[in-house]
C-alpha cells in the first residue's frame, strides 16, 4: 500500500484495506459475481497497487475541483469522500489508491455547459462529484484503455439537484475494467444516467444508489454491443429508502460471436419507503449460438403501497421483421443493421444530450456494423 | 410476366400447394379467391421470398427468370411487390425512415441514384396524401399502434411509390370497412396500368366490387379448381365456395 497522502481520516481507509484483505479479489463463487469472475480474468497479475490517472475538461463556471492527492481537502470532500461500504472493489480502490479527483458544483448553479472526466491509465483512482442543492449539471464520463483499472466513484446530490451522467466505455480488448458508482440522492433531486458499452474482456459497472428523501429520483438506461469475447457487467442496486421516490432502468444488450452480457439489477424498497415506484426491464439479442445473456432483475419490497415492475427476455432478431424489410428491398445484412439499431433506439433516446445522443448512436452504428 | 407451373410447395412435411398452373400477363388484373386454408397465403408468400416454404415440384417464372431462386429483396428491386395480410410493427424504426432507406435499397439494386431526403419526402407526402395517409403516421414506429386501416393504407402507399410490376395484395381487404376499402381500392386502380400486373387475393367476393379483375381462379386444397371471368365472383358470392369446388371434382 502507498503512503497515505490523502490527508482523510486514516480509519477510513485501514477499515477498506481489512475488508478487501479478508474478502480478497471477487470471483465467480461470490453470488454478485458469479457472471464476471473477476480474479480470473485478472489471473497472476492480480490487482496491484498502482495509482491510475484522470484528467477533466475546463471545468465549467459553477464547478471546483480537488486533486485527491493533495493534503488539506476541503470541508466538502471530508462531508462525503469514502463514505463506509461494504463494496469490496470500492474499499479496495480507496485501499489502494493515493490519487482522484473530486469535484464541487456549487448551490444553485445551472450548469449547461459538459462536465468531462476520464478515467485512464492501469490501477486504482477515486472521483467524488458533489452537487449543492438544486445545482444541475451534465458530466460525461469517459473510459481509457487500460490492462486493468478500477474506479471507486461517489455521487452525492444535494436537494432538488439534477445530474445527467453519461458513460461510454469503448470496445477494450483484454483489458479488464471495474467501477464501482455510488450515488445518494436527496429530497426531490434527479439522477439520469445512461450507459453505452462495448466490453471488454471483463467489463463491470456497479451502481448502488440511495433515494433518501421524498420525490428522489433515478433513471438508469443502457445499452451494450458486444462481440468476439466482450464481456459487459452492469450491476444496479436502488434503494428507496424514502417514500414517494421513483426508478426507472431500461438496458438493452446485442451480444454477437462469445460476447456475454451481464445485467443484475435488484430494487429494494425499505420499511416505510411507502408510495415508491420503480421499473425495471432488462433485453438482449443474441446474435450466435455462443453468445450469452445474463439478466437478473430482482425485488426486495418491505413497504406497502409500492408499484414495482420488472421484466427480463433473451431472444434472437424477429424473422418476421426481417422478412419484411427484405421483401421491400432492403438488403439483409442492413436490415439486420437496421432492425439491431430499432432494438436499442428507446434506451438510447433517454440520453437526454443531444450531441451525446447522437455520438452513442454514430458508435452504436460502427459497433453493429461488425457485430451483425 | 408471371408464369407459375405445376407448383408444389410444402410447409414441413405438410403439401400445401399441389400443383398450382396460373399466368399473369402485364397489364392484367388476376383474383384469387378461396376459403380459409386453401394455400392463398402460402402462394403469396413463395412469390415474396419467405424462409420456410419449400418447392418440392413446378416452377415459378417472372419476365422469364426463376423467381424463387432470388433473394426478396432482388425480387423487390425487381419489382415484385406483396401488400401483405398482416404488415410487421417495427419499433424503433419511423415510417419515413423505412420508405426512404427501403426505397433508395430497390434503386441501388437497378443501378439508379440515390433520391435525396428532400425527394422522398416530396415523393412520399405526394402519395400520402391521395391515400390518406397523415404526417403524423409517417413520423410513428412502423406499423406501431396503427390500426388495421392504417397499416392496410400504409402498405398500399407502399405501393404507389415502390411503383412494383407485378403487385400481389394478400388479403388486403380484411379488417377494412366500406370507406377504407374504397380508400384503398382507388389506390390500387389508380396503378393499373398496360405496364403492370396485380395478383388479388381475397376470400370475400366485396373487394372485387371495386377492383374488378380480368381473371378469377378459385383455389381450394391447393390448386385453382375454378377460372372464369369477373361474374365468376357474383356467383362464388351466391351459391358459396362448397358448391362451386366440388362440381369439377
Amino acid at each position: 500500500m502507498g503512503a497515505i497522502v490523502l490527508g482523510l481520516p486514516e480509519a477510513r481507509r485501514n477499515e477498506a484495506a481489512a475488508l478487501f484483505r479478508s474478502r480478497g479479489v471477487p470471483h465467480r463463487r461470490v453470488e454478485e459475481w458469479k457472471y464476471s469472475d473477476l480474479k480470473s480474468a485478472l489471473g497472476e497479475v492480480g490487482v496491484g497497487a498502482k495509482v491510475a490517472a484522470w484528467q477533466t475538461s475546463e471545468l465549467p463556471a459553477g464547478v471546483e475541483m480537488f486533486d485527491l492527492s493533495q493534503a488539506n481537502p476541503p470541508d466538502w470532500v471530508r462531508a462525503h469522500f469514502a463514505q463506509p461500504s461494504q463494496n469490496v472493489m470500492s474499499a479496495a480502490s480507496l485501499a489502494l489508491s493515493a490519487g482522484g479527483v473530486a469535484l464541487r458544483v456549487l448551490k444553485g448553479a445551472i450548469v449547461t455547459e459538459l462536465l468531462k472526466l476520464d478515467f485512464t491509465q492501469h490501477g486504482h483512482v477515486r472521483g467524488l462529484l458533489v452537487l449543492e442543492e438544486g445545482a444541475s449539471i451534465t458530466l460525461v464520463e469517459g473510459v481509457g484503455i487500460a490492462e486493468f483499472r478500477n474506479v471507486g466513484f461517489e455521487i452525492v446530490l444535494g436537494e432538488n439537484a439534477a445530474l445527467d451522467h453519461v458513460r461510454v466505455s469503448p470496445n477494450a480488448g483484454d483489458g479488464v475494467l471495474v467501477e464501482e458508482v455510488v450515488v445518494q440522492v436527496a429530497a426531490g433531486a434527479r439522477y439520469r444516467a445512461h450507459f453505452a458499452s462495448f466490453g471488454s474482456k471483463l467489463s463491470r459497472l456497479e451502481l448502488e444508489i440511495a433515494l433518501h428523501g421524498e420525490g428522489a429520483e433515478a433513471h438508469l438506461s443502457g445499452v451494450s454491443v458486444l462481440d468476439g469475447k466482450r464481456h459487459s457487467d452492469v450491476t444496479t442496486h436502488v434503494i428507496h429508502r424514502h417514500g414517494n421516490t421513483g426508478s426507472t432502468q431500461l438496458f438493452k444488450h446485442v451480444a454477437g460471436g462469445q460476447g456475454r452480457a451481464v445485467y443484475q439489477g435488484k430494487v429494494t424498497v425499505a420499511k416505510g419507503a411507502n408510495g415508491s415506484d420503480s421499473n425495471q426491464s432488462a433485453k438482449a439479442l443474441l446474435l450466435g449460438e455462443n453468445a450469452e445473456a445474463d439478466l437478473k432483475p430482482e425485488l426486495e419490497i418491505f413497504a406497502d403501497d409500492v408499484k414495482c415492475a420488472h421484466g427480463a427476455a433473451v431472444g434472437d432478431l424477429d424473422a418476421e421483421s426481417l422478412f419484411y424489410l427484405r421483401a421491400r428491398g432492403i438488403p439483409e445484412a442492413e436490415a439486420r443493421g437496421l432492425l439491431l439499431h430499432a432494438f436499442l433506439e428507446d434506451a438510447v433516446a433517454e440520453i437526454v444530450n443531444t450531441d451525446q445522443r447522437e455520438l452513442v448512436r454514430t458508435e452504436l452504428l460502427t459497433a453493429l456494423k461488425a457485430v451483425a | 410476366m408471371l408464369e407459375i407451373k405445376n407448383l408444389h410447395v410444402a410447409v414441413g412435411n405438410k403439401e400445401i400447394l399441389k400443383g398450382l398452373t396460373l399466368s399473369i400477363k402485364a397489364g392484367e388484373v388476376h383474383a384469387i379467391m378461396g376459403p380459409n386454408g386453401s394455400g392463398k397465403s402460402t402462394l403469396s408468400y413463395i412469390l415474396a421470398g419467405r424462409a420456410g416454404y419449400e418447392i418440392t415440384e413446378g416452377s415459378v417464372t417472372y419476365n422469364g427468370e426463376d423467381l424463387v431462386a432470388l433473394a426478396p429483396e432482388d425480387r423487390a428491386a425487381k419489382g415484385v411487390f406483396l401488400a401483405m395480410q398482416y404488415p410487421v410493427e417495427i419499433p424503433g424504426v419511423t415510417t419515413m425512415t423505412f420508405l426512404k432507406t427501403a426505397l433508395n435499397s430497390q434503386r441501388r439494386k437497378r443501378g439508379e441514384p440515390d433520391l435525396d431526403a428532400i425527394g422522398v419526402l416530396k415523393l412520399v407526402r405526394a402519395k400520402a396524401k391521395t391515400l390518406n395517409v397523415s404526417e403524423e403516421m409517417l413520423k410513428r414506429a412502423l406499423n406501431v399502434g396503427f390500426s388495421g386501416g392504417e397499416k392496410k393504407r400504409l402498405e398500399i402507399l407502399q405501393m404507389a411509390i415502390f411503383e412494383p410490376k407485378l403487385a400481389i395484395l394478400d388479403e388486403t381487404d380484411s379488417g377494412l370497412d366500406i370507406d377504407a376499402l374504397k380508400l384503398v381500392a382507388e389506390g390500387v386502380n389508380a396503378l393499373r396500368g398496360p405496364e403492370r400486373a396485380m395478383l388479388v387475393i381475397t376470400h370475400y367476393q366485396r373487394l372485387l366490387d371495386y377492383i374488378v379483375p380480368d381473371r378469377i381462379h378459385v383455389l381450394a386444397g391447393g390448386r385453382i379448381v375454378v377460372e372464369g371471368g369477373k361474374e365468376l365472383a357474383l356467383e362464388l358470392e351466391a351459391k358459396g365456395y362448397e358448391h362451386i369446388v366440388k362440381e369439377p371434382a
